[in-house]
This record gives C-alpha cells, sequence and structure tokens, in this order.
C-alpha cells in the first residue's frame, strides 16, 4: 500500500472494485489518474501496432527485392545454360559467370598494382605507409570521419595487402578469451559510416588489448562502404590475430551491382574504380566465413541449415565461391586433354554446346524445368515460357505456412540429377560441389524462424529457415553453446531466439529510416555471456518522441510503398475489375485488400494500413480510379506516350538497373545505344512481355544522349524515378 | 485524514469509498456476450489480431498479455482492472504463457466495446483542472508525473517520462488542454 501527498491510500486488489463504482464515488485525483492511464496504454498500444506495420512493410520490400535478384540471376543463368554462345543477349552477360581465377595470382597482382599511380602534391587526405601502422590506421579512421577521400594509389596499395593476408587466414577463425580479453561483436554495417565512428567512440579502437568480430555485410545501401572497408582492412592488417572478418551475403559481386556499392565505388573513383572492383571481388571470396569464440560460440552472418558442417566448411576451397549466387565451375578436360582453364577473352569454340555447366535452377528448391539434357538452340520466346512459371510457381506467400513439403533432399536430387553430364567420374564432383556451395549459401542467406524444421528461405530467395531443433542439433553435434548471426535488421539492435541460443546483432541504425532503430554492439568476456551497448547514430532522432519516431518512419515506408502500388497501377486496376464485373469502378474494402495482396504478394496486413492508404469510401466501397488519381505519386516530365513502357520502367527500377550495370563491362557508367537496346529485350525477355523496337527507340529519343551516343546509366535512372507527393512534408512535423 | 497503517495480513482490506461493503462482481462469462460485430469489422479486427500473432505456425493465437494491446490499438482505453477481469483474472505467469485465439477473444472484445464512460476531451481536462492549483491552465509537471506513477494504475518511471517528453514549458508547467490533445490525437 502506498499513500499519497493528497492523503489517498490506494490498495490494488481494490483496482476493479473502485472502477466499477459509480464515477462520482472515486476521488478525483485518482479519476484523472485513471484517466490519462488508460489513454496512455491506448497510446502506446496504437504506436506498436502502427511500428509493426512499417516494419512489415520495409521488410516485405526489403526481402521482395531479394527475391527480384535472385530470379533474375536465374534467368540469366538459365540463358547461360540454354543459349549458343553465338547469341548476342547470353554474351551481353556471360562475363559474370566467368570464373576468376583466370590467371595466376602473379598475373593478377601485376594488374592491380598501383606503383605506377602518382599521388600530386595537391592531395590533401591521409598518406599510408606500408608495413601499416596502427597510428595509420586510426589516421584513416579520422580522415573519413573529416569526409575526406583516400587516394586511389593507396587504396590499390592497401587492397593488395588486404588480399595477400586473407589467402592465408583460414575459413573459420578460431579465437579465444584467454588473458580476460574482452571481445566484441558487430553486425551488419551496410556503408553506414557513422555507426562505426560510434561503436568506435564508445568502445575504442582495435588492438591486441581490444578484440573485434566484424560479422558481414558491410558494404551496399549506405553511403561509405568503401570507407568502412578500408577503416576494417587497415585494422586487420595491423591486428591481424585481434580483428576478424566475416563474409556476409553483401560481400558479393553480384549482389552490390544492384544494391549500390558498384555504384558507390565508380562514383568515388572514375579513374580506377574498375580495377578496385575487381580486387574487390577477390577479396570478398577470399574472407572467412566463420569465427569460434573458446570453441564455444558461433558467430557467422546468415546462419545455419540442418546440413551445416563445420569440418565440411573449414576443408573447402572458399575462394571458388566469388558469388555465393552460383557454384564454381567445374575445370574441365577439353579435346586436347589439358585443362580448360577458363580464357579471358570469350573464345566460342572453346565452350560447345554440350559444355553442362552444373548449377541450380532455383538457389531455394528445385523445379521442374523440362528436359534437363536436351541442350539445343532455341528461341528466347519458346523457353522464356517454362522458365518465368516455374519462377513464379517457386514464389509463395511471405507469410511461412505449415507443413512445407519443400525439403533440401529435393535441393540435393535436383543438383546430381541437373544438366546430364556424360561423364560418370565427375558425379561425385558434382555432388560434392553441391554440398560445399549449399553450406556457404546457407550460412550467408539463412533466418531463424519460430517452428522447428527446416525449409527453404523463398523470401530471400536463398538459404534456409531453420527451427530452433535444427539450433539444438547443430550446436550439440559441434559441442558448442551459443550462435551468434547478423543478417537482419533488428528494432533494439539484437534480439535473442531460439530458448537465447540464437542471438541476432544488427549494428546499422536508422537502417530502413532515420529513427527506425538501433544499432547494438556485443563485448563478451571469458563467461561467454554477451552484453549489449544500443546506440542511435542520429542525434536529432533521440530527441524525439516515441510518435515522432514511428511516425516518420511510418511516412517513410508509406510513401515506398505507394510506389509500389503505382508501379503496378495496371495490374491492380486488371485485379480490381475482376471483382467489378459491371465495371461500376466501385470495389468493397475486402475485395481491395485482396486484390493487393494477390498482386502485390507483400504479405502486409492490408485492412490495417487501409486508413493510411485510402481516404473516403462510399458505403464502405472504393472508387478505385479515384483513389489513383489520390496516391498522387509524380511522374518525371516525359514525353513518353508507351504507357506500359514507363510501368515496367518503374516496376523493375532495380532490374533494370542490375542489367545496365551488367552490361556496363568497363564499369563506365555508360552505355551505348545498341547495348541499351539490347537490355530492354533481356528485360522483357525476362518478364515475358512484348516490347518493339520501335518503342525502345521512342524511349532512347526521350532521353537526353551525350554527344557520343552514350547513355550515362545514373542520369537515365534518375529521370525515371518516382516522386512520393508528400515529400514536402517537413521533418519537423509536431505528429 | 490520517495515512493507514500496514494491514494485518487477517484483516479484510476496506475501501475508501463510502460504500461499507465491496460490491460483489460476477465472473466475466464469454458466453453470455452477444457479438455485434459487422463481418467487415470482424475482417478488420482478425488483420490486427495476425499483426500481433507470434506463433510459428500463424496460429491465430496471442498470448493473454497481449489481449490488451490488440483491444487497445483498435481503439478501445480499458483499465488494465477491465482487462484483467475479461481475462478471467489470471495469474501474473499465464500472461506471457496463456494463449487465446481469435474466437475467443471475440466476446472479450465486444465486451470492452460495448463499456459506457469512455471518457472525452472534457472529463480528461476536467480530472487534470484537479491539479491546477493556480487555476491557469497549467499543471506542475512534477506533480503529474508524481500521480501517474503512484495513483490509479500506475505507470513506470519510463512510461512517465515517455509520455511527458516535450510537454514541460521552462519552468516545468504543463498546458494540460494541449497534453490532453496529445494524448488523444494517436
Amino acid at each position: 500500500m502506498t499513500s499519497s501527498p493528497t492523503g489517498i491510500t490506494y490498495c490494488k486488489c481494490l483496482c476493479v472494485v473502485i472502477c466499477s463504482l459509480p464515477t462520482l464515488l472515486i476521488p478525483p485525483a485518482m479519476r484523472a489518474a485513471l484517466l490519462i492511464q488508460r489513454w496512455y496504454r491506448q497510446y502506446v498500444a496504437r504506436l506498436e501496432m502502427r511500428r509493426r506495420c512499417t516494419w512489415n512493410i520495409f521488410q516485405s520490400i526489403e526481402y521482395a527485392g531479394e527475391q527480384d535478384q535472385i530470379k533474375l540471376y536465374n534467368f540469366f543463368g538459365y540463358l547461360m545454360d540454354h543459349f549458343t554462345p553465338a547469341s548476342s543477349e547470353r554474351n551481353l552477360i556471360s562475363h559474370i559467370f566467368r570464373e576468376n581465377n583466370i590467371c595466376h595470382n602473379v598475373d593478377w597482382e601485376r594488374y592491380f598494382c598501383y606503383k605506377s599511380i602518382e599521388v600530386p602534391e595537391l592531395y590533401s587526405g591521409p598518406h599510408l605507409s606500408f608495413p601499416i601502422t596502427c597510428s595509420n590506421a586510426a589516421e584513416l579512421v579520422e580522415a573519413f570521419k573529416n569526409k575526406q577521400q583516400l587516394h586511389s594509389r593507396y587504396v590499390l596499395q592497401l587492397l593488395g595487402e588486404t588480399w595477400r593476408l586473407l589467402r592465408i587466414l583460414p575459413n573459420i577463425s578460431q579465437i579465444s578469451t584467454c588473458h580476460n580479453k574482452e571481445i566484441t561483436i558487430c553486425g551488419d554495417l551496410h556503408g553506414h559510416l557513422e555507426d562505426l565512428l560510434l561503436v568506435f567512440y564508445k568502445n575504442g579502437l582495435p588492438s591486441s588489448e581490444k578484440p573485434y568480430v566484424f560479422n558481414g555485410d558491410f558494404v551496399d545501401r549506405g553511403k561509405d562502404s568503401l570507407e568502412i572497408l578500408l577503416i576494417l582492412f587497415s585494422f586487420l592488417l595491423v591486428y591481424p590475430n585481434d580483428v576478424h572478418l566475416n563474409r556476409g551475403n553483401h560481400e558479393d559481386h553480384i549482389v552490390n551491382l544492384r544494391y549500390g556499392f558498384t555504384k558507390e565505388v565508380l562514383g568515388k573513383y572514375r579513374l580506377h574504380g574498375k580495377k578496385i572492383l575487381k580486387l574487390l571481388q577477390k577479396i570478398f571470396s577470399w574472407l572467412p566465413l566463420a569465427t569460434v569464440i573458446d570453441h564455444k560460440v558461433l558467430v557467422l552472418h546468415g546462419g545455419i541449415s540442418d546440413t551445416t558442417d563445420l569440418h565440411l566448411i573449414s576443408r573447402v576451397d572458399r575462394h571458388k565461391y566469388v558469388s555465393a549466387l552460383r557454384p564454381p565451375k567445374r575445370k574441365r578436360q577439353n579435346r586436347s586433354g589439358m585443362t580448360d582453364s577458363d580464357l579471358e577473352d570469350d573464345d566460342p569454340t572453346a565452350k560447345s554446346v554440350d559444355s553442362s555447366r552444373r548449377r541450380v535452377h532455383s538457389l531455394t528448391h528445385s523445379s521442374s524445368t523440362g528436359t534437363r539434357h536436351e541442350v539445343q538452340r532455341r528461341s528466347l520466346q519458346g523457353l522464356n515460357n517454362r522458365v518465368t512459371c516455374s519462377v513464379e510457381e517457386e514464389l509463395k506467400e511471405r507469410r511461412r505456412q505449415a507443413g512445407l513439403s519443400q525439403s533440401y533432399g529435393d535441393l540435393r536430387n535436383s543438383l546430381t540429377n541437373s544438366d546430364s553430364d556424360p561423364d560418370p567420374d565427375s558425379g561425385e564432383l558434382l555432388e560434392s560441389y553441391g554440398d560445399e556451395w549449399k553450406q556457404i549459401v546457407d550460412m550467408l542467406w539463412s533466418d531463424p524462424m519460430p517452428q522447428d524444421g527446416c525449409v527453404p528461405n523463398e523470401v530471400r530467395g536463398g538459404g534456409c529457415y531453420w527451427g530452433p531443433d535444427v539450433t539444438e542439433e547443430v550446436l550439440r553435434r559441434h559441442n558448442l553453446t551459443l550462435l551468434i548471426r547478423s543478417h537482419e535488421c533488428k528494432q533494439e539492435g539484437y534480439e535473442f531466439c531460439h530458448n537465447r541460443r540464437v542471438l541476432t546483432i544488427f549494428s546499422a541504425s536508422n537502417y530502413y529510416e532515420v529513427g527506425s532503430n538501433r544499432g547494438a554492439y556485443i563485448r563478451m568476456g571469458p563467461d561467454l555471456v554477451p552484453h549489449f551497448i544500443q546506440y542511435q547514430a542520429n542525434r536529432a532522432t533521440r530527441a524525439l518522441t516515441l510518435r515522432q519516431s514511428v511516425g516518420r518512419t511510418e511516412r517513410s515506408a508509406l510513401r515506398a510503398l505507394r510506389e509500389k502500388l503505382f508501379a503496378h497501377k495496371s495490374d491492380l486496376i486488371s485485379s480490381f475489375q475482376e471483382y467489378d464485373p459491371e465495371n461500376t469502378g466501385l470495389i468493397s474494402l475486402g475485395h481491395w485488400a485482396g486484390a493487393m495482396e494477390a498482386v502485390l504478394r507483400l504479405g502486409l496486413p492490408w485492412r490495417v494500413l487501409r486508413s493510411q492508404l485510402v481516404g473516403d469510401t462510399l458505403d464502405g466501397m472504393l472508387d478505385y480510379h479515384l483513389w489513383f488519381r489520390e496516391l498522387a505519386i509524380t511522374e518525371p516530365n516525359t514525353e513518353l506516350s508507351n504507357a506500359s513502357l514507363l510501368e515496367t520502367m518503374y516496376k523493375h527500377h532495380s532490374n533494370l538497373e542490375t542489367i545496365f550495370r551488367i552490361i556496363d563491362t568497363d564499369n563506365s557508367g555508360l552505355i551505348s545505344f545498341e547495348e541499351f537496346r539490347q537490355t530492354w529485350k533481356l528485360l522483357s525477355s525476362h518478364l515475358q512481355t512484348e516490347i518493339s523496337d520501335e518503342a525502345i527507340s521512342d524511349l532512347a529519343v526521350s532521353i537526353d544522349f551525350n554527344k557520343d551516343g552514350s547513355i550515362d546509366i545514373n542520369e537515365f535512372m534518375e529521370a525515371f524515378r518516382l516522386v512520393g507527393g508528400d515529400l514536402l512534408q517537413n521533418e519537423g512535423d509536431p505528429h | 485524514m490520517a495515512p493507514k497503517k500496514k494491514e494485518e495480513p487477517k484483516e479484510a482490506p476496506k475501501p475508501k469509498a463510502p460504500e461499507p461493503e465491496p460490491v460483489k462482481i460476477p465472473e466475466f462469462n464469454p458466453t453470455e456476450v452477444v457479438l455485434e460485430f459487422t463481418p467487415e469489422q470482424i475482417e478488420d479486427f482478425k488483420d490486427a489480431f495476425q499483426l500481433f500473432d507470434r506463433t510459428p505456425l500463424n496460429e491465430m493465437k496471442i498470448t493473454y498479455g497481449q489481449c490488451g494491446d490488440v483491444i487497445r490499438a483498435l481503439g478501445q482505453n480499458p483499465t488494465n482492472a477491465e482487462i484483467m477481469y475479461v481475462l478471467g483474472k489470471p495469474k501474473a505467469e499465464e500472461m506471457a504463457t496463456k494463449m487465446m485465439d481469435f474466437d475467443s477473444f471475440l466476446p472479450i472484445h465486444q465486451h470492452i466495446c460495448k463499456a459506457k464512460d469512455r471518457g472525452t476531451y472534457e472529463d480528461f481536462v476536467e480530472g487534470l483542472r484537479v491539479f491546477d492549483k493556480l487555476g491557469d491552465g497549467t499543471v506542475m509537471g512534477a506533480e503529474l508525473r508524481h500521480v501517474l506513477a503512484s495513483l490509479g494504475e500506475k505507470m513506470k518511471e519510463d512510461e512517465v517520462e515517455q509520455l511527458m517528453t516535450n510537454q514541460e514549458d521552462a519552468n516545468g508547467c504543463v498546458n494540460y488542454e494541449a497534453f490532453v490533445k496529445h494524448v488523444m490525437a494517436s
């Protein structure tokens, strides 16, 4: 019992009684308190619901983008497998499938040589000397804090040294907390330099007294990915026994094409960007895959599966897996008996139509794509249907259903049955490559799920979802006690699951939007108990009220969602019209929700979102044409008359950009008109739509060409970016 | 009035209201509740319910502890006591473990929706006026914080902090009409 200054005592067990009394009999102060408290609790609950909705929106869109990427990539792989080398479409993209260990390392060293690059007198950025010292590394941190850029000579030199070091590191780093050292573990950084700086500020720079593990996804999305890499690599070089880097799914040049890292490097280093990217490609493939602390705590980026075997993983040649999105090509014997190490120049005669490349059509599970051993010349259109249909079938609803029938057994089967190989001996080789590759993809892409079992991760398109039983089994098998992973953004920067046997750590604060989430890092001593330090790298957000912070993130999510709605306008309208056979222009809200999910497949709570997306309704009926007009998405000024082409551009913005960047083989940021045309042809095959040459020419005409007849990719993409109507709302909004 | 001493365990606690005996309240019986929701409303509730569902197989179940949150998220503002009442007064440890499915949730939600005296803007302002010593439309932030943390269904310190952020002026005073608008406008 407590007593308040006004002399009223309050006994908790009487609360029900008191509340049921006629109002006038409750003392006024108590009445006031109860009223305020009730409203407060409602306020908090409503905010929580909005916050969850917003989170769902961002996450759905993020994962749908990743799915998209995989679909596109699978499509290219299919092209590679089934079209002749002479086909121009195949040639456009074949270079991204080319193996990396083409020449000996000596030749590569010569290619990456920095020595001829002069550093001009005018250069005011940091100077590095090698072997690099800890003051060099600290200087680099300061320089980047002051927004300076490291000269390309030093970049190449630093990366070269890093590459050399990584080649001698094992797949799985073993570290210990002996001498009472506390280890610091950071999760995804995604180019957020301010978060890394904040961690260093709070926790101190890496040193032999202060070991760090960085758990992957250093790049993409944020704008300072390269600076983060340079900082991490410099500390790695200074303290190779105390700084540990694990590879993430974004340490992958194919993923970088889509998510911004490639663009960032080319933008910052116009002359040497291409070389830097190539060297980074090698470095990424050489990054270790996991770290084990005191033989008890496993740290890796994505997760595990029911087949995870650390002994197997420690034996693989990890650098063969340049991109986790496809397994490496086997070295094959050509007719003269010499090993056909892939040639730099694309020699069509070396690759016969029969060369069956072992790959998996879907990263997640097998699909039937007709008789696989029929490797013949076929037209682009004919096979397209089959590819697109099977990919569509593979897409399931985001909300995980019970009793998924697809298992990894199916995947394994597809590997041995796929691409019939006339050589019986290579059957085993196929199997072992398949196993290895699957292990690596699982480590980099998987997510935990609450229910038992292990099923393909169809939301992302790679890796699997694994359950608490799999955690127990894998930990037990390897005599471990805890799994620390990253890969998923968490509101508080960290989250436990699976009976606290799995810990997710995420270090990029404000990931979806300013104010969306905190970042965190772990400190762990010899007792192996994790301690968390949370932060948010933006002074402004700390002062926001909960509602302002939720509101801001929500506005951003809704904007992104509205853009998606607009981009899918014609599909949505067709879907609405199915519910409106008499063409009244009206549909019920229930049908609206159904149609939205059917078209967008984002698994979002449309009814809950309705109040944010839909204005007035007439008796519960929505005028859908009016609704689209009210979405207030501004189209860019263009004389383009072909509306469906424009819509394709909005809907497949990222795919288009990815294809452009793939085609841009010299990474110049420019493509020719012919390449532009080929891009559209490729995209139309992938999407199974018809795009006429005339439409493409119209599109080209509506753009300003550079004088030499080339198109600047960045300019083009910017010209067709959608702009949401409420961008005018300022940040000082009190709500 | 002298503050009451700590009660002897065997003594039954007495209410401070004029009523001499505690009112006997029957237990909540969900089967007696008549559902008046339209099918549209029920679909809406399902969406919100699902947003809070964290079960492995999307079983459309939430914990007892979440029931209050869902009801509030859907626009009602019951007291914690009212929530405990419709839940059948579960034990503290059951709040996190006992599950409620959607069909059981509906009568509970219906009962809360039917309750009268939800509190209007005027009631609210009236309530706060109690603390307006000077009659100038403001209350002391510190007093308000204290009341919220010690009276009624006490709020925790961080909850009070969250509610009161940016509400007090330089002198630590809160204009309560603005405050009420702020709380009611979520």
